[in-house]
């Protein structure tokens, strides 16, 4: 099934028409949430979920560049629970046409999202880009969009602070460590990952979310996607809580002494740019 | 030996600070306890802090109206007294009462004829002109998101509004608190922080008491119950109280949202404090530009009493305690955004979860006892923010009377507001009332 796909994917280098950008977002967790583990591997779920904000940079991108062309469709897909299909809607609110849900009764490692991924995408229809967050905030494994890109056989450059949309081609530039950057041109169809620097992701309001609910949302389980059983996969044993060690430090002397001298630390030992 | 006082007052919140400093002014030495580590940290902190004068008995009103000339002459109020964290201040953005199906604005209106509140009537088209960004449609009745009603369109447009220019809010409630506990203090009142009141004692015949989780005891034949979402278990400490109250009260869960203003328009500098029972919410601008939102207690809005001690300990279950739930964020929001349509509503929800010290009718408990000596300043209900200083002076005066001889529930007694001229029934605030029917049954009291 996927190399008669593929076959079909990999000639598509001339932007078609319409363009169809797919955004793949992730249902998960509230940061400011109390995350309670009550399984060795497992989180009680009674808790917010919203759209990974790092993916609201990938939605927020695909809507400028459906704004930027009048002929564009942009998808936005999403693998997990049936709860998740709220984090699809919240793509929709933010400007998405439309929605898919792989559908699952569990949460998939990358190897299984990003095929199902491929599954759904290519079951949809023809990428010209493919976007998504730099990572998820849950499980921050940085993974899916380069196992998506591979089994799609198509470039991806990730940690992208800028987007330049030629005819069949993007120029981006890529965040590297040390703050240096690189420009990349890749041929589309490809796989971007969004920094966060990228774009300032826009709050829909009531009326785009009005109109979200207009929006077609397609389910589809994962079960039906027939996708290929990885040789191996990931399996989380246990979680366990971040523990935060806190040292108290005393400082001496006059209020003078004292402000002059945490200013000093802040500013050395916790790296906090005081001007 | 246990120290001695001349009136122990349970709890340092903005309710308890002024009670603490109006005894201080009348010649009490008072000590004041809280189980924080200053004074407002409790549910004070999350107070909305809104000072307007419409509710739905004419006392209300005018208790609320008395209490905007403490609000707007702060620095008066509180002696000149210099405070290290500064002073709260009061932002007078003025108080727009929608007139719509959800409050009894003609009642509201008959209350501020009465007791002489300074009002305007407005048009929808004024209305407008001083809140472009509001949608003036009727949304009636109050609806959650998840009834697929909710999101059908208006038909019809509201009647206007009734203005009161003088309401608002104040800046910090915490902060007010404590200023007011600083003043208290420049009359000679004592804070104690860090200390749980485990019993409260007496000699069989009256108060004598407290005494602290630590063993430590102080004596004092006056004890006020101002525990706020506590209030209830301090009162079951207290011999006969609990018993002896017709009105009880419990703790409530409570959720306000910030929400940000829609794009290009300066909330925060030219807003106004808004109550919309049209959609169940009232509004008051937050600072970073934000709408702060709260639900007006609609009958569609579940209520979720809890312990305190456990909500406060993380113990209400996941995302019960200080954390939004979705459900309500979504429900409040986008009930608010019905009225201000452009406003932007992130995905990630924000604001405060804390508790209202509930009574069974909405309306305070301002009141003795059947313990001679023990006195309630409880219930506050969510409304009784605004009334804070003029809480002080009531009860400083209830005490001084019923202390010399006042038997209050006989010949309840009769509280000049002093700003305002008028006289109130302080049996109104009666623990031994029957439920009142006048009340709204919500935050609006």
């Amino acid at each position: 099934m996927f190399d008669a796909a593929l076959f079909y994917l990999r000639p598509h280098v001339i932007i078609t028409d319409p363009m169809n950008i797919y955004v793949c977002v992730k249902h998960v967790p509230d940061s400011a949430a109390t995350i309670r583990i009550v399984e060795p591997n497992q989180i009680d779920e009674n808790i917010t979920f919203l759209l990974n904000p790092y993916d609201e940079n990938a939605v927020e991108a695909a809507v400028q560049l459906k704004a930027d062309s009048d002929d564009t469709d942009v998808i936005a897909v999403t693998v997990g629970k049936p709860a998740a299909i709220d984090t699809l809607k919240s793509a929709l609110a933010m400007g998405a046409d439309r929605g898919i849900h792989v559908v699952t009764g569990y949460w998939p490692d990358s190897i299984v999202t990003a095929r199902a991924l491929q599954a759904a995408i290519i079951k949809d229809g023809l990428p010209d880009l493919i976007l998504t967050g730099k990572a998820a905030i849950d499980s921050d494994g940085y993974q899916t969009q380069f196992r998506l890109a591979a089994a799609l056989d198509i470039p991806v450059a990730t940690h992208v602070g800028s987007i330049a949309r030629n005819d069949n081609s993007v120029t981006v530039t890529c965040g590297l460590e040390a703050g240096g950057e690189q420009v990349i041109r890749m041929r589309m169809p490809c796989v971007i990952g969004t920094a966060k620097t990228l774009n300032t992701p826009r709050y829909p309001t009531l009326p785009d979310i009005i109109k979200a609910r207009k929006k077609e949302i397609r389910e589809v389980s994962i079960d039906h996607l027939a996708i290929e059983p990885p040789d191996s996969r990931m399996e989380i044993i246990a979680l366990k809580s971040a523990v935060q060690k806190r040292r108290k430090q005393m400082i001496a002397g006059s209020i003078e002494e004292s402000v002059t001298e945490l200013i000093r630390r802040l500013k050395g030992e916790a790296r906090i740019p005081l001007s | 030996m246990n120290k001695k006082y001349d009136a122990i007052i349970i709890g340092a919140g903005v309710i308890g600070c002024p009670i603490s400093y109006e005894l201080a002014k009348n010649g009490y030495k008072t000590l004041t306890v809280d189980k924080l580590a200053d004074a407002g940290m409790g549910s004070t902190a999350a107070s909305c802090a809104i000072v307007r004068a419409h509710y739905s008995t004419v006392d209300g009103v005018a208790m609320a109206y008395e209490g905007f000339k403490y609000w707007l002459d702060w620095e008066n109020y509180l002696g000149n007294v210099k405070d290290e964290k500064g002073l709260a201040r009061f932002m007078n953005t003025g108080s727009i009462l929608l007139k719509s199906q959800g409050h009894d604005w003609r009642k509201v209106k008959s209350n501020y004829d009465v007791v002489g509140v300074d009002y305007e009537e407005w048009s929808v088209e004024r209305i407008k002109e001083a809140v472009p960004v509001y949608d003036l449609h009727e949304f009636w009745p109050v609806r959650r998101p998840e009834d697929p009603k909710f999101f059908d369109p208006p038909t019809r447009m509201l009647e206007g509004a009734i203005f009161c220019p003088e309401g608002g809010y104040m800046s910090d409630p915490a902060l007010s608190a404590h200023n007011i506990m600083r003043a208290a203090e420049a009359h000679g009142s004592e804070f104690l922080f860090n200390v749980e009141v485990v019993a409260v004692r007496d000699d069989g015949n009256r108060v004598t008491g407290i005494t602290l989780k630590d063993g430590t005891q102080f004596d004092a034949p006056v004890v006020v119950n101002v525990a706020g979402p506590h209030s209830y278990k301090i009162n079951q400490m207290a011999k006969g109280v609990w018993d002896g109250c017709n009105i009880k009260t419990k703790a409530l869960r409570h959720e306000v949202m910030h929400v940000p203003s829609p794009e290009g328009y300066n909330y925060l500098e030219d807003g106004y404090h808004t109550s919309d029972g049209d959609v169940g919410c009232y509004y008051r601008p937050e600072v970073g530009n934000m709408f702060l939102i709260g639900s007006e207690d609609p009958k569609c809005d579940p209520q979720e009493w809890v312990d305190p001690d456990e909500f406060y300990a993380g113990k209400g279950g996941q995302g019960r305690d200080n954390q939004l739930t979705e459900a309500q964020y979504k429900a409040q929001s986008y009930r608010c955004a019905r009225r201000v349509p452009d406003m932007q509503i992130p995905n990630q929800p924000r604001g405060v979860v804390d508790l209202y010290d509930c009574s069974d009718d909405w309306i305070p408990i301002y009141d003795k006892t059947d313990l001679p000596g023990f006195y309630l300043a409880i219930g506050s209900s969510g409304n009784q923010y605004k009334n804070a200083p003029v809480a002080g002076v009531l009860m400083a005066e209830l005490i001084d009377k019923c202390e010399k001889g006042l038997d209050h529930d006989k010949e309840p007694l009769q509280f000049k507001l002093r700003h305002i001229g008028r006289t109130i029934d302080a049996g109104f605030f009666s623990r031994k009332r029957e439920i009142n029917y006048n009340s709204s049954f919500s935050v609006n009291g």
